[in-house]
């Protein structure tokens, strides 16, 4: 039982640094990189949880593919970083301040009436443990059907939408219009003209 | 002893530094959306903490649920920042003022 406290709180401490270092850094780059390993943290505390399937999710969709994504637009995007130095300590007392209130809001609703939670914490026990991915895939393909559906058609509007967001028609490239080619008349195409023969 | 509100209360911080981030940045909107990932994460930690101690699995799916439509929304803020970039050429949140007047 002490492994897990001193696992729990090491990997705690190393999430509110990393989640600290997004907010922190100049560099969009190494937001993304300290964001990336406030994920892997995560997942790594997801499975004290015992939450496995959701934890290799989290690190699978997240950092391989979300992350990416957001590396790639912030390289793609060439931005200036000198320029986004400037204006940044003017709001900042304000933004500490809310951030410290909604923070010991949060906590001392937990803590002030604690023994609401002890009853809960009474109720774990190891019963879901058993095999996680099994016992989620039966109530997302049971229970939850129709959501699951909804949640693929959601992934396929983004597709749609990210797609016709970014695309754009280029100028002056040579292509074929299958709908001019088509509906070309042969009349207005050739012509066939008669050929004098040559008087000889 | 890890009880609830040891991850109740980590996942409060995460929200707070997520907050604080989204309001304390000016000038570039992917900070933001990296906030707003940090928000949901914080709350999909509050989603497993309960599934867990109360031991009921409907936590988890919803977490999954939520996972899918973040990645959605991550796809289609970076494609609406392409777009924006093309066109304005900055991601500056103070320099987007084109609704005001």
């Amino acid at each position: 039982m002490m492994l897990l406290e001193i696992i729990f709180y090491s990997f705690a401490s190393v999430l509110i640094c990393a989640s600290l270092g997004v907010i922190l850094f100049k560099n969009p780059v190494y937001s993304a990189v300290s964001l990336i390993l406030a994920f892997i943290t995560t997942g790594l505390l997801w499975l004290l949880l015992e939450a496995e399937f959701l934890a290799i999710v989290l690190v699978l969709v997240y950092v391989g593919a979300v992350m990416v994504l957001f590396l790639f637009v912030i390289m793609m995007l060439n931005i200036n970083i000198e320029e986004e130095k400037s204006g940044f300590t003017k709001i900042a007392p304000v933004a500490i301040f809310l951030g410290l209130v909604v923070a010991a809001e949060l906590i001392a609703l937990f803590w002030i009436q604690s023994e609401q939670f002890s009853g809960v914490a009474s109720l774990s026990n190891s019963d879901l443990s058993s095999d996680n991915t099994l016992l989620l895939g039966t109530e997302l393909f049971t229970k939850y059907v129709l959501s699951f559906e909804i949640a693929g058609f959601i992934l396929l509007l983004a597709i749609i939408v990210s797609i016709s967001l970014t695309l754009r028609s280029r100028k002056n490239v040579k292509k074929q219009i299958a709908r001019e080619q088509i509906s070309a008349d042969p009349k207005q195409r050739v012509r066939m003209v008669d050929i004098k023969r040559g008087g000889n | 002893m890890l009880t609830l509100q040891s991850y109740l209360t980590l996942s409060a911080i995460v929200f707070s530094i997520g907050i604080t981030g989204i309001i304390i940045n000016r000038k570039n909107i992917i900070i933001v959306m990296m906030c707003t990932e940090l928000l949901l994460i914080s709350v999909n930690f509050n989603f497993i903490a309960f599934s867990h101690f109360l031991n009921d699995l409907s936590g988890q799916v919803f977490v999954f649920f939520i996972l899918t439509v973040a990645a959605a929304e991550a796809a289609i803020g970076l494609a609406i920042l392409v777009a924006l970039y093309r066109n304005k050429k900055s991601i500056s949140v103070s320099e987007l003022n084109k609704l005001r007047n």
